[in-house]
């Protein structure tokens, strides 16, 4: 039961983090990033390759964030200057390449067979038993600085900014803000978020191959900053550790429905997070909690 | 070289049907469907249904699929895109991969995830001038050729289509004129998704049938759909068949697979250069 709720926590946790890295870019610059599972992808192969070949993982950990960030950026440039349609296309087909590209090179990847024996951090100190408690304390220590540093960003003048650019990227270029620079800059840090976020997922797993990375991944993150309300990093967390874990929890509902298999059951699951998302959009666009600063007038 | 062009050809065509539904919706309804992967996977599965399981001719089921498909198409519309109606369309893309995300596990549900085939002989292909046909190259080619002429002409010649031009190039005068929106987002719907369901049957023919095939036709359909201009229906058929010869004539300096990095590539390369599409003008929006 206890490595259950473990389990969860840290499915939970990873997720969250993913969700304040779309929040940062969908929900305050206004940039849909439908490649966002891609990113995290990234994350977690830089991550555990750095790690397999010997670097210590905070190391690891530390290229896979600067990695994403520049890929994040890159990607972002592509397309960035036009509508939201052609960003959400580009990320996607960026997720959907370096996918069928960690596949087939196996020399670097090993493809479909995954790479083994990732690193936790600190494991070395860590008691024999106690490693998933121990991960869950340093990703609930990442989760904690995301929180923190995004938090920070969005009540900044750099976040006011960002939702300026957001509402009207005209006005805000109109008054000598570059929009082009803050909008790569987003994308950057957001994908900073998706390299921790990759990095606790190879680090948790201490094995990845290319089927753990799908759509569903990004749907979460929707699914977070949707429920949440966009623009709110406390209504993330708060979708995270609610809708979330009772999603990942129902991983574990197959002992009570004998009727469906395995493979039912998780289709169930997809499709109730696919029209859970559309329904939210429909009745309850604001999410949960409230942007920063926006709020209704008292008069 | 003439087998690769032909057989980018076939390629083409068969983006080419998704491609024209994608644009379809986009210039009438003006959002990206993500959930046109999803649509061809339905419907591939619709006809499926009455073929195999009812064990009805091909021909039949997939008129059959077509409707069932339609019926879903409808459903959605009504459920999902209706309500959205006066938000952005972000936010309509968005619930769109929330479409995606249900449909194609609807499929999964009731159809699990090992690959099928449809009930038909395999054939042996035929040889013309010394290029190699298969019969299900030229059953893609007809279909989608009659496909593309209906569309072309309810788009071209019926009031119907004059509704759907007009309603796609100012809204709010189309409704000054009386032209019912209601109506023409229907019909957008019906024709969105029987070509879709045809597209899905012609890439079960070419292949197999599984859950994911839709969405591997994604990035394809949306590069030739930009190609063409999004929101110019006629021009990604142009798109597409770019599409396809390029993709096959990159087989000869990338490995197959890497098809989709070929289309990825194709359209960075175009968004940088010429966002608009080979052949649009209008409606680049910044």
């Amino acid at each position: 039961m206890i490595s259950y709720l473990i389990a969860t926590s840290a499915l939970v946790i990873i997720a969250a983090i993913a969700g304040l890295a779309l929040n940062l870019q969908w929900g305050l610059g206004g940039l849909v990033n439908f490649g966002l599972f891609g990113f995290y992808m990234l994350g977690a192969y830089v991550c555990g390759l750095f790690s397999v070949w010997g670097a210590p993982p905070l190391v690891a950990m530390a290229g896979a964030i600067v990695l994403v960030a520049l890929a994040s950026a890159a990607t972002s440039l592509i397309s960035i200057r036009l509508s939201e349609d052609y960003l959400a296309i580009v990320t996607l087909g960026f997720a959907e390449c370096l996918k069928l590209f960690i596949s087939y090179e196996e020399w670097l990847t090993r493809g479909t067979l995954g790479i083994p024996g990732i690193v936790r951090p600190f494991a070395a100190y860590v008691p024999q038993g106690y490693g998933d408690a121990a991960f869950l304390g340093f990703a609930v220590l990442c989760l904690v600085v995301v929180f923190a540093v995004f938090e920070r960003v969005a009540r900044s003048p750099f976040g006011r900014l960002l939702r300026a650019s957001r509402e009207d990227p005209a006005v805000a270029d109109t008054l000598g803000k570059n929009v082009l620079v803050l909008r790569l800059k987003t994308f950057a840090l957001g994908g900073a978020a998706l390299g921790i976020a990759g990095s606790l997922h190879a680090f948790y797993y201490t094995y990845i191959d290319p089927t753990q990375f799908g759509t569903i991944i990004t749907a979460y993150a929707f699914m977070a900053v949707v429920i949440g309300g966009r623009g709110s990093n406390v209504g993330v967390l708060i979708a995270s550790f609610t809708v979330i874990a009772l999603l990942e929890g129902s991983r574990f509902l197959i002992d009570v429905f004998p009727v469906l298999d395995g493979s039912q059951l998780a289709a169930l699951r997809l499709f109730l997070v696919g029209a859970g998302l559309v329904a939210i959009l429909i009745f309850k666009p604001d999410g949960l909690v409230r942007e920063y600063r926006l709020r209704a007038t008292r008069s | 070289m003439a087998q690769l062009l032909f057989n980018g050809l076939v390629t083409g065509l068969l983006i080419a049907l998704p491609a024209l539904s994608l644009s379809l919706t986009f210039s009438v309804l003006r959002f990206a469907n993500y959930a046109i992967g999803a649509q061809i996977t339905l419907g591939a599965y619709a006809v499926y249904l009455f073929n195999v399981p009812l064990g009805w001719p091909l021909l039949l089921s997939t008129a059959a699929g077509m409707v069932l498909a339609v019926a879903v198409g409808l459903l959605v519309q009504a459920l999902a895109y209706e309500p959205l109606r006066a938000r952005s369309s972000v936010t309509r893309l968005v619930a769109s991969i929330g479409v995606a995300l249900a449909l194609e596990n609807v499929v999964r549900f009731f159809a699990g995830n090992s690959p099928r085939g449809y009930g038909v002989e395999i054939a042996r292909p035929l040889r013309i001038a010394g290029l190699r046909i298969n019969q299900e190259q030229i059953t893609i080619m007809l279909s989608v050729l009659v496909a593309l002429v209906l569309v072309w002409v309810v788009f071209r010649f019926t009031r119907l289509g004059r509704a759907m031009r007009a309603v796609a190039d100012d809204a709010d005068l189309a409704a000054v004129r009386g032209i019912r929106r209601g109506r023409v987002v229907a019909m957008v719907w019906v024709l969105a998704s029987a070509l879709a369901t045809l597209a899905g049957v012609l890439i079960g023919l070419d292949a197999t049938l599984d859950p994911q095939m839709g969405w591997n036709y994604v990035l394809p359909v949306f590069t030739a759909a930009i190609l063409g201009g999004i929101a110019n229906p006629m021009a990604a058929v142009a798109g597409a068949l770019t599409l396809g010869i390029a993709s096959e004539l990159a087989t000869l300096v990338m490995a197959p697979h890497y098809r989709a990095i070929v289309a990825f590539l194709v359209m960075a390369v175009l968004l940088l250069v010429r966002p608009s599409g080979l052949f649009g003008k209008q409606w680049v929006a910044k």
